[in-house]
């Protein structure tokens, strides 16, 4: 019967409590159910590159790095599936370089050789992104689409979910990996006399330049290790 | 919504032709489907369907019960004044076909009322005032979420027809897909915006702590926190909003500042 797979993750997911904690099972569920390698799920207030986003979990360290190349040069899967409202399914990153010149190969780099996105939607509202990665190419079977289906819509009911509940969120209470960024840009706002968002492509475009993580650029930034300068 | 034509509207029931028949269907269901409009308002979509059930049926009036978000149930549109008040009286009553429909799931049918007097004592009664000899209620559900339920009345006893009974869940169906996804993207929006706005907040809070830190040169970032904390409840001001003054560069600074100094002396 149709849909009993996806009935299946959900009865697997059961009841994870709340929060993060759900959150983290759906990761692990991707994972050990879908036959990925990693997964992952951020939280966006709107375009990736306004900075306005939070990882909330990643399997895997690759996760973060992918989600921080995107962030840095502003294209990839999740960018594309969160402005397109549509999920992003790239069975051979190889063939994807056209579409994304920069972070193809970046991601080749870490070893991945394919990645989805789903986004994390009601209607026309937009949530956030569900990402897997795999290590290898191919394309994802059916059943394991359906089931990534109903894990995104999982995710999505488990952020309404902890917007909803009465002592306020507590997922954006975590930890954000990007913490260092944001502090980053409040930072070189002073030192450059520029407008947030001006400050924030500038950590990028250091980030890209030197071929750093934007979190690196950013602990660094924080730590006093590293002035940003005027003529860059 | 769109509107229905009705050109049939005032023929007398029972003379439409099948193929002008099959085609008010379909342009009732297409109607009942289309919920995504930004002008959706669930009172029209209800009088939609309660209508379009007596010009589909041979029916004398409907009537739609609907639970509301905090699970009660509240008469939500009759075809006429008379059915209104009786399916009022029913979720007042806790009594009647409606109620038990909505209770069990499953459609309720009287064929004639005067034999199920002592089933529903209260409702019969009020139903034989208002003048309904029948009456026929079906669930309004989605896998195993009842919403509610909607009721057929006829003025005189009716015999059992299953082609009916057929119609008028395909149309309950197709109303409470059409409700339910309505009531989805309406709590979606309005979560999203408070998601989204706790999101903001949180990274503007950050950029804010960065710019204290750079200000005052003291790159504990806890420190920029304090005072942040420190100086939004010294003037009865959310954390996030002088937050943003900070980042945009509007705020007193130093004012903020001197609050770290207090809290870490």
């Amino acid at each position: 019967m149709a849909g009993s797979d996806s009935e299946r993750l959900l009865a697997l997911l059961g009841n994870s409590g709340g929060g993060l904690e759900v959150v983290r099972r759906i990761c692990e569920l991707c994972v050990t159910e879908l036959a990925v390698s990693g997964a992952g799920v951020s939280v966006m207030g709107g375009p990736l590159t306004e900075g306005s986003q939070i990882l909330l979990h990643a399997t895997d360290d690759v996760g973060v790095k992918l989600e921080d190349l995107q962030l840095t040069v502003g294209e990839g899967p999740s960018v594309d599936a969160y402005n397109s409202a549509g999920p992003v399914i790239v069975p051979d990153l190889e063939v994807e370089h056209g579409r994304w010149p920069v972070f193809a190969p970046g991601a080749a780099g870490f070893g991945v050789a394919a990645v989805c996105s789903f986004p994390l939607q009601v209607g026309a509202a937009r949530l956030g992104v569900l990402n897997l990665h795999r290590t290898t190419s191919g394309p994802l079977t059916r059943k394991r689409l359906s089931g990534a289906f109903a894990l995104a819509e999982a995710a999505t009911v488990a952020l309404l979910d902890d917007v909803e509940a009465s002592h306020g969120t507590t997922l954006l209470g975590q930890g954000d990996v990007h913490n260092a960024v944001h502090q980053a840009t409040g930072i070189v706002t002073v030192q450059l006399g520029v407008s947030v968002h001006d400050a924030l492509l500038r950590i990028r475009a250091h980030a890209y330049a030197h071929q750093l993580t934007l979190n690196e650029v950013g602990r660094q930034i924080v730590g006093n290790e590293l002035h940003l300068q005027t003529e860059e | 919504m769109p509107e229905i034509p009705h050109d049939s509207a005032s023929a007398p029931v029972g003379t439409t032709t099948a193929a002008h028949h099959e085609q008010l269907l379909a342009r009732t269901l297409v109607a009942l489907a289309d919920t995504l409009v930004d002008d959706f308002d669930v009172a029209d979509f209800l009088r939609t369907l309660v209508e379009q059930c007596l010009h589909l049926m041979e029916v004398s009036a409907a009537g739609v019960v609907l639970t509301d978000p905090d699970g009660r149930l509240r008469m939500a549109a009759a075809s006429s004044e008379r059915a209104g008040l009786l399916e009022t009286l029913a979720v007042q009553a806790d009594d009647g076909p409606c109620i038990e429909c909505v209770r069990t799931g499953r459609p309720v049918l009287s064929t004639d009322l005067h034999r199920d007097a002592s089933r529903w004592p209260r409702f019969v009664a009020a139903a034989d005032a208002a003048g309904f000899r029948a009456a026929q209620a079906i669930p309004m559900r989605l896998r195993r979420q009842v919403i509610g339920a909607l009721t057929l009345f006829n003025t005189d006893p009716v015999p059992e027809d299953p082609d009916r009974t057929a119609l008028a869940q395909a149309l309950a169906d197709v109303a409470t897909i059409g409700l339910l996804q309505h009531r989805a993207i309406d709590r979606g929006d309005i979560l999203t915006e408070q998601l989204q706005t706790a999101l903001n907040s949180r990274v503007i809070i950050e950029q804010a702590k960065g710019v204290l830190s750079a200000r005052s040169g003291d790159p504990d970032m806890e420190h920029a926190f304090s005072a942040l904390r420190g100086y939004a409840r010294a003037h009865n001001r959310r954390l996030a909003d002088v937050s943003r003054d900070v980042a945009d560069g509007t705020a007193d600074i130093r004012a903020i500042i001197a609050y770290a100094a207090r809290s870490h002396p």
